[in-house]
């Protein structure tokens, strides 16, 4: 499984990429079992905050920064390589 | 009389004890600045206020401690002394020239116009690169010190973030899309105009740039985003290139960012800067008049697009300054400078 997440906003609105293969990284794969990502609340459109677009193997979900915890921040923070 | 050079201490005996309005309101406002203000050279003392001005700011600085809970432990309430956490000291300092720029120039009383708390955060998260609006307060990180610096550091920061606020309270952009690319845009407009007036700077002398030395020192870029040359802040192998158009004709589609609101917000804020040289002087007196009587006015709607924004503006502008005069003009001719109809 492959996982993209691209976050967008902020106050300086620079974009971050960030991509991972499943297959070659067991933290990642430990994460997937853990994410739900159709049960992923709707973005909250809020002044200056993150918005991700997460993409696991074609199913696409946006998270607003408030929104995003749980299993679902740890997998965003990994794939984005940010400290926890 | 410079209050500049008196001692907190004082200052704050006359802030509360002056029998003169205007001595009290000065020793007020002095006690607003900072350290950081007064190593200002370029500042010069705050003209003598006019003595019906009766606003006081109500500052309440909290301290995250790298945790995300809001708002945090409470440092620095308002009237207390520094603490030497510099983000603190700065937070509260900037929110202090910020509410005195829109009480002395537009005679609004703090964000929502009744002198509601300004509450900020610093220190919020580890190494975060940000600082928001959450419709209630302010938020700083500390930026993770490579690509960027403290957020609380640059005036216009904190200019752009109560901004949110004070829409939120009158014209309520939606933020998604134009409307959205708008809000941002009125955020960046009067961000700069806190900072022009605290430097006392003319249009002709201003930066026009939005988070200036906010970029760490390796990095290349003078800021974020210029209002005078959109898309030409950074330019940085890590951060990419500042993606903001100028024009219409540059308009980005995108359903990132919210559909581009830290993007097309290039637009809107060209126009204001060609409407402020054109009119020259001090931007906040004409040009950013126009903007602030718009932004809360009747015309507004919280789905405006820009064409009806900027419409909206030259109304005003004839209601201020007359139809057919130099000012409807120039904002006119500014909009139209960026592929904007009126």
């Amino acid at each position: 499984m492959r996982v993209r997440v691209i976050r967008s906003g902020g106050f300086a609105g620079v974009e971050r990429r960030g991509e991972r293969d499943a297959a070659s990284d067991p933290v990642l794969r430990d994460l997937l079992d853990r994410v739900d990502l159709d049960g992923a609340p709707p973005a909250e459109e809020a002044p200056d905050r993150f918005s991700y677009e997460i993409d696991i193997d074609g199913r696409v979900a946006t998270v607003g920064e408030a929104q995003l915890t749980g299993p679902l921040r740890d997998l965003v923070r990994h794939v984005l390589d940010e400290p926890d | 009389m410079r209050c500049t050079i008196l001692p907190p201490h004082i200052l704050e005996h006359l802030a509360e004890t002056a029998d003169d309005r205007a001595l009290r309101e000065m020793a007020r406002r002095t006690l607003t600045m900072s350290s950081a203000h007064r190593a200002e050279r370029r500042a010069v003392a705050f003209a003598p206020v006019a003595p019906t001005e009766d606003f006081v700011p109500e500052r309440a600085v909290h301290d995250a401690r790298h945790r995300e809970r809001l708002p945090g432990d409470l440092v620095r309430a308002e009237g207390q002394a520094p603490t030497g956490d510099a983000a603190v000291d700065r937070a509260y300092d900037w929110l202090g020239v910020t509410f005195g720029f829109f009480a002395e120039i537009y005679r609004r009383d703090s964000i929502d116009g009744a002198g509601m708390t300004m509450v900020s955060t610093v220190h919020y998260g580890r190494g975060y690169a940000n600082a928001f609006w959450n419709g209630r307060q302010m938020v700083y990180g500390d930026g993770d010190g490579r690509l960027f610096l403290s957020f609380t550091g640059p005036l216009e920061v904190t200019g752009h973030e109560l901004v949110h606020g004070v829409t939120q309270h009158t014209a309520d952009l939606e933020y998604h899309g134009q409307s959205g690319a708008l809000n941002e845009s009125i955020s960046d407009v009067f961000g700069s105009l806190v900072k022009q007036w605290h430097l006392r700077q003319t249009a002709d002398e201003a930066d026009w740039i939005i988070g200036a030395g906010l970029l760490g020192p390796d990095v290349n870029g003078v800021g974020l985003r210029s209002m005078k040359e959109p898309g030409t802040a950074y330019d940085d192998p890590r951060l990419g290139k500042d993606p903001q158009p100028g024009h219409m004709d540059d308009y980005v589609e995108t359903h990132h960012d919210n559909g581009g609101v830290h993007i097309n917000s290039g637009i809107p804020n060209r126009a204001f800067y060609l409407a402020a040289v054109a009119l020259g002087g001090h931007a906040w007196e004409k040009a950013g008049r126009i903007w602030y009587d718009t932004l809360t006015g009747d015309a507004m709607k919280p789905t405006i697009e820009f064409d009806a924004f900027a419409a909206a503006t030259v109304e005003t502008a004839e209601r201020l300054y007359g139809a057919g005069g130099t000012e409807s003009r120039a904002v006119r001719d500014a909009w139209r400078e960026v592929g904007v109809e009126s």
